[in-house]
């Protein structure tokens, strides 16, 4: 009953927020929400590869930047955004596969290091390349997306809300599937894993694709919004820092971890604007303070302290 | 021969500079060897050590070389404290907790140097910074020089506290095998302080010869960060012979991609050369 009960509550949640851009809901609430989706996604992959797979990928820009310039190179194209939307996310997903023979060599720390070296070889890459366009752009100079203003931005809202819609519930049926149970078994101890039958490099493997999907959709609408995209940007460690603050906050390996963390992540970054020159000291000492108090975020608290009045009710 | 004579300055440079990556990457890994935490700080602590630099040097004209001996307590005790109140709590949690408190730490120390420091590029400015040696038909700058020198020092002194000293051994201990050195009644929490403080004081060493070598802003903690790690991954964590190659490889490959490719080849070849390097030993070129 209390399942169909968060349901229900989950759905209307949803429809109230997909309605907002057309009952003229203020246009800083829709931008808030608009990163908001885009956080979570972005932060619900990487709770995907780093809370539930045991891979420590430092890669996260790499794949969004990655979505976000096909999308825009599509565009030069002649070919429309919906479509480049989509192809950003199978390429990166393509790209995940290329990098994961090298990669998925590495263990621990080296495979943290092997993935951290991606997104700057993609920015010095994408620095130089100029696949379109005339002498003034791409390279360092960037690229705008073309037709950009043809896209009514509810629609950007709508794309945005359905790919964060779509990381949760990505995350929801993994959990609650045999490949979420072969990755739990993972993360619990992988040799006891790989010895009662689990392919646990392929499992990985998935999971590592999959995260590069959505991560590379995410990329493609972030800088649809936008509507511009440079190398240093696209591939900057910032996105790093945005998924590892917003899953830490929330609590890596929780559900709904990431959730929490991006709310918090999100108006902390609309807050702080007013303090623009100290937002990063500020979210670092928040950063080591929630570590310190609470290693296992806002929904490992949350689970202890249940399980405390749980223990305390039975004695 | 032409062709050699051609690359005799990229190499000797490559050599020299890579001496500097070594001395960056030095204190990564004994923090890695020791605690088993990345540290993602530390190309923050390095660039707070060119900045303090920086200021001892306007505002009391002191040399940047002078100013190593009161640099060194500074940050060793800065590291003790940071080890004690933050880093040790976590790193018991998991190593992962240790790895975010870190890059909390770095910014905080990012932040706070561009506010106390702007964000402006500056550099070491010395008497002797543009004096060049000719050998040969190769140019080879004084600084670059100090930092080859400097790595070579650095490097004898860690290997011969780690080899000789009680504490040396103590850390060495740790690092193989935590539970049987505390079996063997080494203080792990009082060892991991002196490992943290002495790669913080390395971290000072390093931010004085890069701020001598390059400009730096509050923002080249992270470039650096990814060179070191390029570096102690390239020998292999935990072996300082491997380090030294592995800073060795870096910097050569920086000044041969530079040379063939030109300047996206000179930032390109390093990183690939890490793929590259770990593709084929996923475990580095010395680990174990």
């Amino acid at each position: 009953m209390r399942r169909y009960l968060y349901i229900i509550i989950l759905v209307a949640v949803a429809i109230v927020l997909a309605l907002l851009p057309v009952v003229g809901a203020p246009k800083t609430w829709l931008l808030y929400l608009f990163y908001f989706y885009v956080f979570l996604a972005a932060a619900n992959m990487w709770n995907l590869l780093a809370g539930f797979s045991g891979l420590l990928a430092l890669c996260p820009a790499a794949f969004i930047g990655l979505g976000g310039y096909i999308m825009t190179i599509l565009t030069w194209l002649g070919i429309p955004y919906y479509v480049g939307l989509v192809a950003g996310g199978l390429l990166a997903a393509l790209f995940a596969m290329l990098i994961s023979v090298s990669v998925f060599r590495m263990r621990g720390v080296y495979f943290a290091i092997g993935t951290l070296v991606v997104p700057a070889i993609l920015r010095l890459v994408f620095l130089r390349w100029k696949p379109v366009g005339g002498d003034f752009e791409g390279g360092g100079a960037g690229y705008m997306v073309k037709g950009v203003r043809a896209i009514p931005p509810e629609v950007t809202y709508w794309l945005a809300m359905a790919i964060g819609l779509l990381s949760m519930i990505l995350i929801m049926i993994i959990l609650r599937s045999k490949f979420g149970l072969g990755l739990a078994a993972i993360r619990d101890n992988d040799t006891s894993a790989a010895s009662s039958g689990i392919n646990v490099f392929r499992l990985k493997l998935y999971s590592f694709i999959i995260a590069a999907f959505v991560m590379g959709m995410t990329g493609a609408i972030f800088y649809m919004n936008i509507g511009y995209i440079e190398p240093t940007n696209a591939f900057d460690i910032s996105w790093l820092m945005l998924v590892l603050l917003a899953t830490v906050i929330g609590g890596k390996g929780m559900e709904w971890g990431p959730l929490v963390g991006t709310i918090i992540v999100v108006g902390l970054r609309f807050q702080l604007a007013r303090y623009a020159g100290i937002s990063l000291l500020i979210q670092g000492l928040i950063l080591v303070v929630i570590m310190l108090v609470a290693p296992q975020g806002i929904m490992g608290l949350v689970h202890k302290l249940r399980q405390k009045r749980f223990s305390r009710q039975s004695v | 021969m032409k062709l050699l004579s051609d690359l005799a300055s990229p190499i000797v440079i490559g050599i020299l500079m890579g001496g500097l990556y070594v001395v960056i990457a030095l204190g990564l890994s004994l923090v890695f060897g020791v605690m088993k935490v990345i540290n993602v700080a530390h190309g923050d602590m390095v660039i707070l050590g060119s900045y303090l630099a920086f200021s001892a040097i306007t505002m009391w004209g002191l040399n940047p070389l002078l100013w190593l001996l009161p640099s060194l307590p500074i940050f060793f005790i800065l590291g003790i404290l940071i080890e004690k109140y933050l880093l040790h709590r976590a790193a018991k949690m998991s190593a992962d907790a240790a790895l975010i408190i870190a890059f909390g730490l770095s910014l905080i120390v990012q932040n706070a140097s561009q506010r106390i420091w702007t964000p402006q590029t500056r550099s070491l400015f010395t008497t002797y910074s543009m004096t060049t040696f000719k050998i040969g038909n190769i140019y080879i700058p004084l600084v670059y020089l100090l930092d080859f020198f400097a790595a070579l020092l650095v490097m004898a002194a860690v290997h011969q506290f780690l080899k000789r000293t009680y504490l040396g051994q103590a850390i060495t201990a740790a690092s193989q095998d935590r539970q049987t050195a505390e079996l063997m009644g080494i203080n792990p929490s009082r060892v991991y302080q002196i490992a943290f403080g002495i790669s913080m004081a390395l971290a000072s060493i390093a931010g004085i010869f890069y701020g001598l070598t390059f400009p730096f802003n509050p923002q080249s903690g992270n470039p650096n960060l990814i060179i070191a790690f390029g570096v102690i991954i390239l020998g292999g964590l935990g072996s300082i012979g491997g380090t030294f190659i592995g800073g060795m490889i870096f910097g050569l490959s920086q000044t041969l991609g530079g040379h063939f490719l030109g300047p996206t080849g000179q930032q390109l070849v390093p990183f690939l050369m890490v793929l590259i390097v770990l593709t084929i030993r996923p475990q580095g070129l010395f680990g174990r």
